[in-house]
């Protein structure tokens, strides 16, 4: 069965939260019924997008832009596809479904998701897979994973999952973070771990230069890097920019100013390019 | 029954419901594997005195290890899930988590039976988690780099305590065909013998004179006791020697008794092999019964 599929008509003047258009709040409604389903106050679905019927279950947004925000929010299940660019808050707290995203994403792309997969095929903007303002942890669970770069404060509090930027990440990626995993395939801006309470920041690149509080315990081989480059290799066309993993790396324990029981490494051989 | 010469009783083996793991042992090559996965199944042939009974099931080829190490399949058995998880604790803190460049992970999907749950706090604080592919690992800082264990294994309803006795002219002839009978049932996945060399002496029956023991020798099969115990054995049987098997299902004690008896009427009367026999207790103890003549069929 062919998705259900949202044709965005022209970009909206202001944003639009997409948070109703998850399959699992549109279960049992027929195209008519999800056309009326109310985006924001006097603006419903079939007066932004033409509406192709189809399984629910898959939901493809075409000609998306950045004015359509919270796509998949709170989704747990099905997937979600948008052909396109897609504003902020994407997969906002989502919970065991996939959300593809062709273009670029905005701000809190996946923040607080707890399971499932997002993919973003271009850049992300600030706190992908970070905490909102107020809330104690980011990204709880699932894959976040960005083809290209990110913004600053990638990761921020997150607590647990694993974060994968393909291009270069911002300043401050992994800050106070308190578990999980971020791998960086390209470089990480200034200050990566800043306040890392636990976690794996895992860089392709030796950064230009770490925060003081991080101490360098030497070069090991890891065995669990075996783990998760076997685990990307199940994917293998979408992680394709992620491997090989080396499996020796430069460790630097720290933070030491939050206990340092965290830790930053650095790919030393046979990185990805 | 006759095969090749070899009679098989007419009776059957007596085996009893247990509950068991699957855990897979890596390091830096199957030397270091193996020094682990002997001490993790090492005195563990009976639950009657080790707790567990448990053994090498087979060798993994790097393709069939989770961290593309070489490594051992083990197979434990236990009376109880919660004694199955004490013994497994304390066996891999003990012997997995010691030996240089191992490294330990789940081989069984099923109810969950901590695995490096606990052990973790060896670490002091320093160990790590890891959830990949949806599995939580932990990483513990040990004096040669990391210890690598996956946080539960799976555990499921198992059978315990299939069996067939190899009776022969004399001790020599009895123990080349069990030898062979160990060797075809080796192959086999999902079954272990866990005796030493797959091999025991000392078969029992329940019961004894003394009120302190549960079980005690199984005088009917003892040659010695020939003409003073109602004996099972006829004049010209001058040894006996049992196998035992602890399967994941009956269909793999089954097939390994299969395969066992097989081996042993290979070698025949020409070999001094007399008759095949089971170890039983009348039927009213073990909730499954394999009887001879429907498996050699």
């Amino acid at each position: 069965m062919t998705a259900l599929t949202l044709t965005l008509r022209s970009p909206p003047p202001r944003s639009v939260d997409m948070s109703a258009l998850t399959p699992q709040r549109l279960a049992g409604l027929n195209a008519a019924q999800i056309g009326a389903l109310q985006l924001r106050r006097g603006l419903c679905v079939a007066q932004v997008f033409d509406i192709a019927a189809g399984d629910v279950q898959h939901v493809v947004i075409r000609n998306s832009c950045d004015r359509l925000t919270h796509i998949g929010a709170a989704m747990r299940c099905g997937a979600i596809t948008v052909e396109g660019d897609c504003g902020a808050y994407a997969g906002l707290g989502l919970n065991g479904a996939d959300l593809i995203v062709t273009g670029n994403a905005g701000s809190f792309a996946g923040s607080g998701m707890k399971a499932g997969s997002i993919r973003i095929h271009g850049n992300a903007g600030d706190f992908a897979g970070g905490a909102l303002e107020g809330d104690r942890q980011g990204m709880r669970g699932g894959t976040l994973a960005i083809h290209g770069d990110a913004g600053d404060r990638a990761g921020e509090r997150m607590r647990r999952g694993l974060l994968l930027i393909g291009g270069n990440a911002g300043a401050y990626c992994g800050a106070n973070m308190l578990a999980g995993t971020i791998f960086v395939a390209g470089k990480a801006g200034p200050m990566p771990g800043f306040s890392l309470k636990r976690g794996t920041l895992l860089l392709a690149r030796m950064p230009d230069n770490l925060p003081v509080t991080f101490q360098d315990s030497g070069e090991h081989s890891l065995l669990f890097l075996t783990l998760l480059e076997k685990q990307l290799q199940r994917d293998r066309r979408s992680f394709a920019r992620f491997l090989p993993i080396s499996q020796t790396v430069r460790r630097y324990c720290g933070d030491l100013a939050c206990g340092g029981t965290g830790e930053i490494l650095v790919l030393v051989r046979g990185s990805i390019a | 029954m006759m095969l090749n010469g070899v009679a098989i009783d007419d009776t059957f083996a007596e085996a009893f419901g247990m509950r068991a793991t699957r855990i897979l042992v890596t390091a830096l090559n199957l030397k270091w594997a193996y020094h682990a996965a002997r001490a993790v199944t090492g005195f563990a042939t009976s639950v009657i005195g080790c707790g567990c009974e448990a053994g090498i099931e087979r060798e993994l080829s790097t393709e069939e290890t989770p961290d593309g190490r070489p490594g051992l399949s083990l197979l434990l058995f236990a009376v109880s899930g919660r004694e199955l998880a004490r013994q497994v604790e304390r066996r891999v803190g003990q012997c997995v988590l010691t030996a240089p460049t191992t490294a330990v992970f789940a081989g069984l999907d099923g109810e969950a039976v901590n695995l490096g749950r606990n052990l973790r706090f060896f670490g002091d604080g320093w160990q790590m988690s890891k959830v990949i592919g949806g599995k939580r690992y932990w990483r513990i800082p040990v004096m040669d780099g990391e210890f690598l264990c996956e946080d539960t294994t799976g555990m499921i309803k198992a059978v315990g305590g299939g069996n067939f006795l190899v009776l022969a002219r004399g001790q020599a002839e009895a123990l080349a065909a069990c030898e062979a009978a160990i060797e075809a049932m080796s192959r086999l996945r999902g079954v272990i013998m866990p005796f030493p060399g797959g091999v025991v002496r000392s078969g029992s029956k329940v019961g004894s004179k003394y009120k302190a023991l549960p079980a005690s020798t199984n005088d009917a099969f003892c040659p010695t006791l020939r003409g003073a115990v109602s004996s099972e054995l006829s004049p010209e049987i001058g040894a006996v020697l049992e196998i035992v098997i602890d399967g994941l299902t009956q269909t793999d004690v089954r097939n390994a008794m299969r395969a066992g008896i097989d081996a042993v009427c290979t070698l025949g009367a020409a070999g001094g092999v007399l008759r095949v026999s089971a170890g039983n207790y009348g039927g009213k103890l073990g909730q499954f019964h394999f009887k001879l003549h429907e498996i050699m069929r």
